[in-house]
């Protein structure tokens, strides 16, 4: 069956179904994902479909004491030793808190003479329109200090890229010797158009090198070849900045966990999906800075297609967030490159397509300074946590509110290692709330939920409706330990048919480390009009993109009957500054490339525009190899048939809300998820209790047990709210 | 006083000389007046009060009798079609407050996504890179519910388009038409802001209208480009009032014909509005889709409680203004003909209660180039902009307050009719950003001394737009590329100003050097922070940037800036900042140092033209900066030993790379006596 999971704006997320098998049926494999909270881990067996799980607090100091800890439990759990897994994956948000904490490596830059301060001018846009106090990160906060900015004299022009000044290699060596005199321990190298000819950039390295040869050495041809200074130059920056403390840990963590047994590669999760080797993320550590929310969207994205449901939109909320993906037809997509950042940086390098927003279950309710009624982004935490916590908190939260409603069991919130004080949420919602806005409990209660219901209503219609996905084609998979208390709410206002709450919800991410397949993207810029390609040319640049990703899948360890290389190309209407990624047919590349490169284009450009314009002539600006090593398919075991018959464990009052946005109580059956077989059938109202979540299901609503366990709500011909 | 294609109508409605029109002023108690427009005809009659924000001036009063008079008329026109009330008409007190922050949100995510269909699609390198462009959803008399957060220049323009082009239009709006409009006598904001709307109808009702303004490239005026020293208006552009691109849907393609024969970059053009239609059918359907889901009257009365909410939250920050008039004045550099000749801004601020006045009176007169700004969608902006942005400053606001027509009702300004603020017809009027960042920088001048918590020292307050343009024999049409030019920020209160990056009006992004030169023929040399020390302060100015370009081929070029001359002020005694300059081939025999606007000046193969921007003034003596900023500026390469020594009093130690803390004490100790 000839791969085709790429179309426009979609990548590699794997598609398993009847693809080659590498011939390791029997291996047992391991996925971490390492969270500000908690550190994850799924064990699978490939063979018999056993899933193992394990969950421990995070190694705050140095996360790889827990994931090796944790890991050994693990093992332990499944009675096998480290040396028995076969793969092993890890999802890690280690370079990115080196980001957002500001705390990586005192990072030197050799540039083009004349561009000392690309880097602190950045796109001369400030960050508010309406402000005259604001600071601008870039320059409070600089990844490379203009003291260690040095200039040397070259050039290279465009639009050949030829040398229009040589390299002044005696000013690179006393550069360089000045940054060693200055201690910095990485190096950032970024020149004007090296993106055309990187000799500068290449010789500047080896100078570099030779006078620094302890350094991590970031040189932007390599990190990012494509046009944009700015862009690239920061990108580079930040790849020097949380370079050597990244390697640290990744290097830390491989001989750990050698140490402990472990015989295969260690993997890390990218972030456009796909897994990179431990040496491949320590050379560009700036491919990881979404590393932990993309394992969500794929294992969302898994659950779905396990289900029978390959269009998904996952909604993964956390204490303090909430991580939004939208995946037609299973697909992943991936953000446009003058999108992607991180906190204050621009990073240009590919990442999933994951919106995250400031929605959690320790969002704050409050009336703002206007007294208009809100709720988040400002979040509780987990320290001193939602009012009912009772760990000193005395603003309401979205788990206040929850509680109150009679959603949360204050005596078995996760797992009974938290007792939940009403009375305290009470009194909160009351104070904060109820007074001020001249509200009962439940009103303001189920008001909060509401907004907090609105804004990731909005988060996901920006990315679908916008985009010309209608999310009545979409099921909803809910999971991290809050979506599924919204999960109902959201599919009932964007008219999404069908809700998914995976079996284990709060290990969800750990599951999609498993889910996806080793990948790498090779690209660079092109510029060539469609009409007047030379297919020799396109053809020999292919070629090249596509050796180098597979020697880097060969380096892998990866079969080659396991690798499928997809091209792209990153094209627009000439005179348009903004491409689209559009598919390139596999098979050779000749005469007929180009046209079918240009419709292609037309119509993803009338997806994301409403319109496309056949009497314009296209542009191709960067070409693109996704070259992907296939893992084995992952495989849940499936759940015994039930009866039918479903006991609840307990009868509880829940407030639901009503039709005319009032709300009602009803004395709700609860069930024990891990009681549930296949084929059972849950009436509303209902919730449903597991130590990692809680799932509310409203009145008129009816859940079905998959044979893997997932709840599927179909909200079609169901009643509405109660009136 | 009634526009002609407007009364040509009513009299092929009516027949000739079968309706009148009257208008009247009111003199409100204690407000501004309000001009009183009826149009009768058939038996019927309507009449309708309107605000205008001047000071009585016949200009403006015959613009604000004009929109009277043709609101009047639309409602006579339409003969029982109905239009929909003002967004003030609907009632939010039973609107619950869940649903009016749901709908506050969608309002600003409708605006956001049309600007992001726009300058995602967008062609010409000013509005998809430079995003210099506004995007927003009106009411049927333009009030503003909310608009994308692009330039700032953009922003709150928009309404006096839609009313500009209701004069004409007024009864005439039909479903599918799409409209075109730039006229700056008739609200536009300079002439190559062109506006793009469409009419949004509700089950055959006008409900309002989406819009969007966009900086084209080339507007068919005398020289390639931008262009200063012209003599009228019709020198500087081609004008569209209130014309229709589509009428019922159906393109008008004579209309695009002229156009396309009538500018030197017609394709970017073309694909630009092509943009701007696609972004606001996409804000109009986004609209509607709310309408469907919630209601009009909800949709409207949310609007209309966001508008308050505004308002509110602005009249609270004037109150805290001690009543009091303030005053600031400053010169700009010349009109871009009378060189030499300054140009004087006086900026007098009222406050009383919850009411402020910006008044412009004694200002120079109009100037005879395009060094002027129109009235409504130039000074009323640039106003409207500044007492927001100082009194509800965003970055230290926790929460988001819409900018919406409640920002604007708080604010009277006044220009004399006449002046370089409310020039007449056919004054040409396309370089006025300038004189805008200088009305603002010595808005926050004037308060400083009752607000200095909220003030910065003296701001670049001006932006550098340069284009270069050439003729392509071989492809037979002219290439162009605009490029805006940052600024930097005075010092504030607790730290030091901003360094190169758009000032106050201007947000735009800077155009990539790599994006350049694959497409043009030119090349850029330098592009980085000017070398001079910024100036001294407890907390420093910004610094300019210093940006070179050479062009490769024979071209012409225009620039039209400020600031030359008058460097930014100190504050609280900190140092003054630095002027900017302009030179051709700075250090060659043949060196020529401009002016800050130059038109259509011929530029040979091998010429380089070097900008540089101004720094922004210091807040504070120098003698009490932290001893540890000063090392960390040298460091950096920003000031030398001796300025540290002789301005700072700070003395450091090279060798050490430190600050000598006893000599340093010692120094400021002397200071001090």
């Amino acid at each position: 069956m000839a791969p085709n999971y790429l179309d426009n704006w979609r990548t590699f997320v794997a598609d398993y179904l009847g693809q080659v098998n590498i011939g390791a049926d029997d291996m047992r494999r391991l996925g971490v994902d390492v969270g500000g909270t908690h550190t994850d881990l799924v064990l699978v067996d490939d063979a018999t479909g056993e899933i193992v799980l394990n969950k421990l607090p995070t190694s705050v100091g140095d996360p790889s004491v827990a994931t090796v800890e944790g890991a050994l439990e693990l093992c332990a759990k499944a009675g096998i030793g480290l040396a028995d897994v076969g793969y092993f994956m890890h999802g890690t948000t280690v370079a990115t808190n080196i980001v957002l904490e500001r705390n990586g490596a005192r990072v030197g830059m050799l540039t083009t003479e004349g561009f000392r301060d690309i880097i602190h001018i950045a796109r001369h846009k400030r960050p508010y329109n309406f402000s005259i106090q604001q600071d601008l990160p870039w320059q409070k906060h600089p990844l490379v200090r203009r003291r260690d900015r040095l200039t040397v004299p070259e050039r290279i022009g465009a639009p050949g890229g030829d040398v229009l000044r040589p390299l002044d290699e005696e000013a690179v060596r006393t550069a360089a010797r000045r940054l060693r005199g200055s201690g910095v321990e990485a190096v950032a190298i970024g020149f004007m158009f090296s993106f055309l000819n990187p000799a500068h950039e290449r010789r500047a390295a080896e100078i570099v090198r030779e006078e620094l040869p302890e350094v991590f050495l970031s040189v932007s041809h390599e990190v990012i070849p494509q046009y944009r200074e700015y862009e690239r130059f920061t990108t580079t920056c930040l790849n020097a900045y949380i370079g050597p403390k990244t390697g640290r840990y990744l290097n830390n963590l491989a001989d750990a966990l050698r140490r402990n047994g472990l015989e295969t590669e260690l993997h890390l999760m990218q972030s456009a999906g796909g897994s990179a080797t431990v040496q491949g993320a320590v050379r560009r550590p700036v491919t990881l800075l979404m590393s932990g929310p993309v394992a969500g969207l794929i294992g969302g994205i898994w659950i779905g297609r396990q289900a029978g449901f390959p269009s998904v939109i996952t909604l993964d909320v956390g204490g303090t967030s909430a991580d939004i993906g939208v995946a037609p037809d299973g697909g992943m997509r991936v953000k446009h490159l003058l999108d992607t950042r991180i906190g204050d940086y621009q990073a240009m390098v590919p990442m999933a397509d994951v919106d995250t927003i400031g929605a959690g279950g320790g969002s704050i309710a409050f009336l703002d300074a206007g007294g208009v009624f809100r709720v988040g982004p400002r979040s509780a935490g987990a320290q001193p946590g939602p009012a009912c916590y009772g760990r000193g908190g005395t603003e309401p939260t979205s788990t206040d509110c929850q509680l109150v409603l009679g959603r949360l069991n204050p005596g078995n919130f996760l797992g009974g290692r938290t007792r939940l004080d009403t009375a305290a949420a009470r009194a909160a919602i009351a104070r904060a709330l109820c007074g001020p806005l001249r509200m009962g409990l439940e009103e303001a209660a189920l008001g909060a939920i509401r907004i907090l219901t609105h804004s990731m209503v909005q988060a996901i219609e920006l990315n679908s409706v916008r985009k010309g996905y209608d999310p009545r084609d979409f099921a909803l998979v809910a999971f991290g330990g809050g979506g599924p208390l919204f999960a109902c709410d959201i599919a009932r206002e964007l008219s999404i048919p069908t809700v998914i709450v995976p079996p284990n919800p709060g290990l969800t991410s750990a599951l999609g480390l498993l889910a996806t397949d080793t990948a790498y993207d090779f690209s660079r810029t092109e510029l060539a009009r469609a009409s007047r390609l030379d297919p020799a040319v396109l053809a020999a640049h292919y070629a090249d993109l596509e050796e180098q990703a597979a020697a880097q899948l060969r380096a892998d360890g990866i079969a080659p009957a396991a690798m499928v290389f997809q091209r792209v190309a990153d094209c627009r209407y000439v005179g348009q500054g903004y491409e689209i990624r559009t598919v390139v047919p596999d098979g050779a590349v000749d005469v007929g490339t180009g046209p079918a490169i240009v419709s292609a284009f037309h119509a993803a450009h009338q997806r994301e525009f409403g319109r496309h314009f056949t009497d314009k002539d296209v542009e191709i600006v960067n070409i693109r190899v996704v070259g992907i090593g296939r893992n084995v398919p992952l495989r849940l075991r499936e759940l015994p048939h039930g009866d039918g018959r479903v006991s609840p464990v307990a009868m509880r009052d829940v407030a639901w809300e009503t039709a005319d946005g009032g709300w009602v109580w009803m004395p709700t059956p609860v069930y024990d998820r891990t009681t549930l077989r296949c084929g059972d059938i849950l009436p509303g109202p209902a919730v449903v209790e597991q130590p990692d979540s809680t799932f509310p299901l409203p009145p008129g609503l009816s859940a079905s047990v998959d044979r893997h366990g997932s709840l599927i709500v179909d909200l079609r011909n169901t009643a509405e709210k109660p009136s | 006083m009634i526009d002609p294609v407007l009364a040509a109508r009513l009299d092929r409605h009516f027949g000739a000389g079968k309706w009148r029109a009257d208008l009247g002023v009111e003199d409100a108690l204690g407000g501004a007046p309000r001009v009183k427009a009826t149009v009768s005809a058939a038996g019927r009659s309507e009449t309708v009060t309107v605000d205008y924000r001047a000071d009585g001036a016949a200009s403006t009063l015959q613009a604000a009798g004009g929109r009277a008079i043709g609101i009047c008329a639309e409602a006579l026109l339409r003969d029982g079609s109905p239009s929909a009330g003002g967004v003030e008409d609907y009632a939010y007190d039973r609107i619950d407050p869940v649903t009016l922050r749901v709908l506050g949100g969608a309002f600003n995510a409708v605006a956001g996504e049309m600007a992001h269909v726009l300058y995602r699609m967008s062609y010409s390198s000013i509005i998809r890179e430079s995003e210099d462009l506004g995007c927003g959803i009106f009411d049927v008399n333009g009030r503003e519910l909310c608009e994308s957060q692009n330039s700032p220049m953009h922003i709150g323009s928009l309404p006096f388009y839609i009313r500009g082009f209701m004069q004409r239009l007024a009864g005439d709006i039909h479903e599918g038409d799409v409209i075109i409009h730039n006229h700056p006598y008739f609200g536009s904001s300079h002439t190559p802001d062109m506006c793009v709307a469409v009419p949004i109808f509700h089950d055959g009702t006008l409900i309002g209208f989406a819009a969007s303004t966009a900086h084209l490239l080339d507007v068919g005026g005398a020289a390639p480009g931008i262009n200063v020293d012209v003599v009228d208006i019709f020198a500087e552009a081609k004008l569209f009032n209130a014309i229709k691109l589509y009428e019922r849907g159906r393109r008008n393609e004579q209309v695009w014909q002229f156009y396309r024969d009538n500018v030197r970059t017609p394709e970017m053009n073309c694909s630009d509005i092509e943009a701007m239609i696609a972004a606001v059918n996409q804000g109009r359907d986004r609209f509607l889709r709310l309408v469907d889901r919630y209601g009009l009257a909800v949709v409207m009365g949310a609007a209309n409680y966001w508008m308050d909410y505004s308002e509110r939250r602005l009249r609270r920050e004037i109150e805290r203004i001690p009543d009091g008039e303030y005053r600031a004045e400053g010169w700009l550099d010349d009109d871009g003909k009378n060189w030499g000749k300054r140009l004087k801004v006086v900026v007098t601020v009222r406050v009383s209660g919850s009411d402020l006045e910006i008044d412009l009176t004694g200002s120079a007169e109009q100037t005879p180039t395009a060094f002027n700004v129109p009235f409504e969608g130039g000074l009323l902006v640039a106003c409207y902009y500044i007492v927001r942005t100082l009194l509800l400053d965003e970055a230290e606001q926790d929460d988001f307050v819409p900018q919406n027509d409640g920002m604007f009702r708080p604010v009277k300004v006044t220009a004399p009719r006449g002046s370089i603020f409310n020039p007449t017809f056919p004054r040409a009027c396309t370089s006025r950003f300038a004189q805008l960042q200088r009305v603002i920088d010595l808005f926050i001048q004037a308060l400083a001394p009752v607000l200095p918590h909220k003030a910065t020292g003296g701001n670049s307050a001006s932006v550098m737009a340069i284009s270069y343009s050439g003729f392509d024999e071989a492809a037979r049409q002219y290439w162009m590329c605009v490029e805006v030019n940052e600024g930097s920020y005075g010092a504030r209160s607790t730290k030091d100003g901003l360094d190169s990056v758009d000032n106050l009006l201007a947000n735009t992004r800077n155009v990539p050097i790599e994006e350049i030169e694959m497409h043009y023929p030119l090349r850029g040399e330098r592009y980085e922070l000017r070398p001079d020390p910024p100036a001294a302060g407890k907390w420093r100015g910004g610094i300019g940037v210093v940006r070179a370009n050479r062009f490769l081929v024979d071209g012409y070029i225009s620039c039209s800036g400020d600031r030359h001359f008058e460097a930014p002020a100190g504050v609280f005694g900190g140092h003054d900042g630095l002027p900017g300059a302009m030179a051709r081939n700075p250090g060659q025999a043949d060196m020529e140092i401009w002016p800050s606007k130059v038109t259509g000046r011929r530029m040979a193969a091998g010429d380089l033209v070097q900008f540089v921007g101004p720094s922004g003034g210091g807040y504070g003596p120098p003698v009490e900066r932290d001893p540890g900023l000063v090392l960390a500026d040298w460091e950096d390469d920003l000031l030398t030993l001796e300025m540290a020594r002789d301005v700072y009093r700070v003395v450091i130690d090279p060798a050490k790379g430190a600050v000598d803390t006893a000599a340093t004490a010692r120094l400021r100790a002397d200071a001090a006596t």
